[in-house]
Parts: C-alpha cells; sequence; structure tokens
C-alpha cells in the first residue's frame, strides 16, 4: 500500500475512526463525531476530526459528496476500504495474539 | 466565539472546510475541550498548509489528551500544594536571603502548580464536557479567572507588601481570592466528574471532600485559634491536592487501558 496510516502519526487512530465510522456508508463531520463517540466511548475533538478528515481527503482514502445545506458529507472511496480492512486486519491480528498471550496468565 | 475560533485557521484551509466546519460547531454547544482542541487544530492547518505537517503529524500524543491533562493533574497538584506549604512555614523559619529567595521562588511554584491544575482541567473535562458543557465550563472559567487574580495578587505582594494594592485590597487578599476561585472551581468540575463516572469516582470525591473543607477552614482561619486553624486549613488543602493527584493518576490509568490497542495496529 503507498500510503498506510501509520504515517499520519496522531492522526493515524483517529482516521482508522473514521474510516470506521464511513464504512456503513456516507457521513457528515457531526455525524461521525457522534458515531465515534457512540462507538468508543471516547470524545473526538472538532479539530482533530477536520485535521484527519483533510490528511484522509488529501491522500485520497474518504472523498466529499455535494453539500447537502451546509454539512458536506464524506465516503470511502475503494482504496480507503482497502487501507480500513487491512488495518483492522492487522489490528484483530494485534488483539488476538494479545489475548492468546493473555490466555496463559489470566484464567 | 465559533467565528473568531474558525478564522485562526489559514484562509485556504477556510475556504474549503470553513463552512462545514462551522456548521459542525454549530450542533452543540462548545466545551474546554473542544475550544483546545480548535486551537491545536488551527495550529496543526498552519503547519500542513506551509509543508511543515510532519512536525505536528509525528509528536505523539495529542496535548490535550487525557494522558498529559493527567500528567498535568498529577504535578499541578504537588507543586500547588508543596508551594503553599513552604511558603506558609519554610520561608519563615529561613534565614535572611533564603528567605528572600523562597519568597520569590515558592509564590512562582504556586502559580505554575495553578497553571498545570488549569491544563489538567481542560484535558480530563472532555467526558465531562458532553453532558454538563455548562458546568464543565464554569469549572475552567472560575479557576482561570482566579489565577489571573492570584497573579496580581502576587504582583502586589511583591510590590506593595501589605499596602492596599488594587482599591482596599492588598496583594495578599487578591492572591487569596484567586485561589478561592482555583478551589471553586475545582469543586464543580469534581461534581462534573462524580456524575460522568468515566474518571474515578473516589478521586472525585476526595476532590470535592477537600474543596469542601477548605472554605470552612479559610473562615476558621480568619478567626480561630492559630494552631488549629494551620492544621485545619493544611488538611484540606492537602485533601485539595490530593483529589487533583488522585483524578490524574486515575486518567493516565484510564489512558493506558484504552490506548495502546489501536496505537499497536497502526505501527
Amino acid at each position: 500500500m503507498d500510503t498506510p496510516l501509520p504515517e499520519l502519526g496522531r492522526f493515524a487512530e483517529p482516521a482508522l475512526l473514521i474510516l470506521v465510522s464511513l464504512s456503513d456508508g456516507p457521513k457528515h463531520g457531526y455525524a461521525i463525531m457522534a458515531d465515534v463517540e457512540q462507538g468508543t466511548g471516547r470524545p473526538l475533538g472538532p479539530g482533530t476530526l477536520y485535521g484527519a478528515l483533510a490528511r484522509l481527503e488529501e491522500r485520497g482514502f474518504i472523498e466529499a459528496l455535494p453539500p447537502e445545506d451546509r454539512r458536506r458529507p464524506y465516503r470511502l472511496t475503494a482504496l480507503g476500504v482497502r487501507t480500513a480492512s487491512e488495518q483492522l486486519r492487522e489490528l484483530s491480528a494485534f488483539a488476538e495474539l494479545g489475548l492468546r498471550r493473555l490466555g496463559g496468565i489470566v484464567r | 466565539m465559533i467565528a473568531l475560533l474558525i478564522r485562526l485557521y489559514p484562509a485556504r484551509w477556510r475556504a474549503r472546510y470553513g463552512d462545514e466546519f462551522g456548521a459542525l460547531l454549530g450542533e452543540r454547544p462548545l466545551s474546554p475541550f473542544d475550544a483546545a482542541d480548535l486551537l491545536l487544530g488551527a495550529v496543526d492547518a498552519h503547519l500542513h498548509l506551509r509543508g511543515l505537517g510532519a512536525y505536528s503529524e509525528h509528536q505523539k500524543g495529542f496535548p490535550m489528551s487525557l494522558r498529559l491533562g493527567g500528567y498535568a493533574a498529577i504535578v499541578g497538584g504537588v507543586l500547588w500544594f508543596a508551594g503553599l506549604v513552604l511558603l506558609q512555614f519554610g520561608s519563615v523559619a529561613a534565614p535572611g536571603p533564603l528567605m528572600v529567595l523562597l519568597g520569590t521562588v515558592l509564590p512562582l511554584m504556586v502559580l505554575l502548580g495553578t497553571v498545570l491544575l488549569l491544563v489538567g482541567l481542560i484535558g480530563l473535562s472532555s467526558f465531562q464536557a458532553r453532558r454538563y458543557p455548562r458546568l464543565t465550563w464554569a469549572a475552567f472559567a472560575v479557576p482561570a479567572i482566579g489565577a489571573v487574580v492570584s497573579m496580581v495578587g502576587q504582583v502586589g505582594m511583591v510590590t506593595t507588601g501589605d499596602e492596599p494594592f488594587v482599591g482596599d485590597l492588598s496583594g495578599w487578599y487578591l492572591w487569596m481570592f484567586g485561589s478561592l476561585a482555583l478551589v471553586i472551581g475545582s469543586g464543580l468540575f469534581a461534581i462534573a466528574t462524580w456524575r460522568v463516572r468515566t474518571l474515578s469516582r473516589r478521586a472525585a470525591a476526595l476532590l470535592g471532600s477537600g474543596c469542601l473543607a477548605v472554605l470552612p477552614a479559610v473562615a476558621f482561619a480568619s478567626g480561630g485559634p492559630e494552631q488549629i486553624a494551620h492544621v485545619l486549613l493544611g488538611a484540606s488543602l492537602l485533601g485539595f491536592a490530593a483529589g487533583w493527584v488522585a483524578l490524574g493518576v486515575s486518567a493516565v490509568r484510564t489512558h493506558q487501558a484504552v490506548a495502546p490497542t489501536l496505537e499497536g495496529a497502526a505501527s
């Protein structure tokens, strides 16, 4: 992959959360923020959200749709879908490894 | 306030995102955490558009994050309490030149502790602000104003001693009012934290109890026997500082519990 999420540094985590949020259809900024907060229980600040959105759009992971009123929805591109899938698979493998190791300690 | 915050972003960025960003910010009340996040976002946008994005992208940890807020609360609580106690007892007992040095350094230590507690409050307030935005803003604004008043008071103590500095009030009184504002604001923050349950409720209760105990202790100190007053005041201030430290520890633990998975996957 040409531009993996880790290159986004501290924006990598919000970027992945945004990609996952958009995986069930286009959403505008506030809907993404609410979805992430509801899904993770962790607040996502508006400055962080737009810092990550701008980078994702710049790198072609998401694209903007025509605005509805003043709110502009975003959707995943094909590259964004591939990137999110790959990142989530890595995350899943990492979680599995951790749980397997912890299985030897926690019974 | 929203328009002012958006104007901090570069013109090119505003031309692309300004309208939708304004709509997003109008959806719900801004919290101190949001305001800090917007300020940092504006700095990041300037750096990013100038090709310096790598600088902000690769800084590990968001400055207003739970972790930084937690550490600020821990260090701020310790500095604030140690500075006050040493100011009260240490500087009086010290010999001449050392007393002058301590008289300068210790108020700065208390002030630094106050500023760190405000940073901690911003960093730890994101959860509370979602449900109680007004309470959280009050919890930030009251001690922030208090910090400014304290600073003015310290200037007064250095320049005019016990003489009136602002109106009839001496520097010491101004400093005292500022410090009480910090205590009152922290009490409001403890209430919001207790109700939200994201951070340790025991820590919130400790902070709240410390804040509640400070006010009667201060009142008693102005008229009661000196030794008992010192003990009461010391104990209540210790409870206040310990509450902040405990909240900071709770925040760092919470951060450690939720952060590593996504970071691990991304690396």
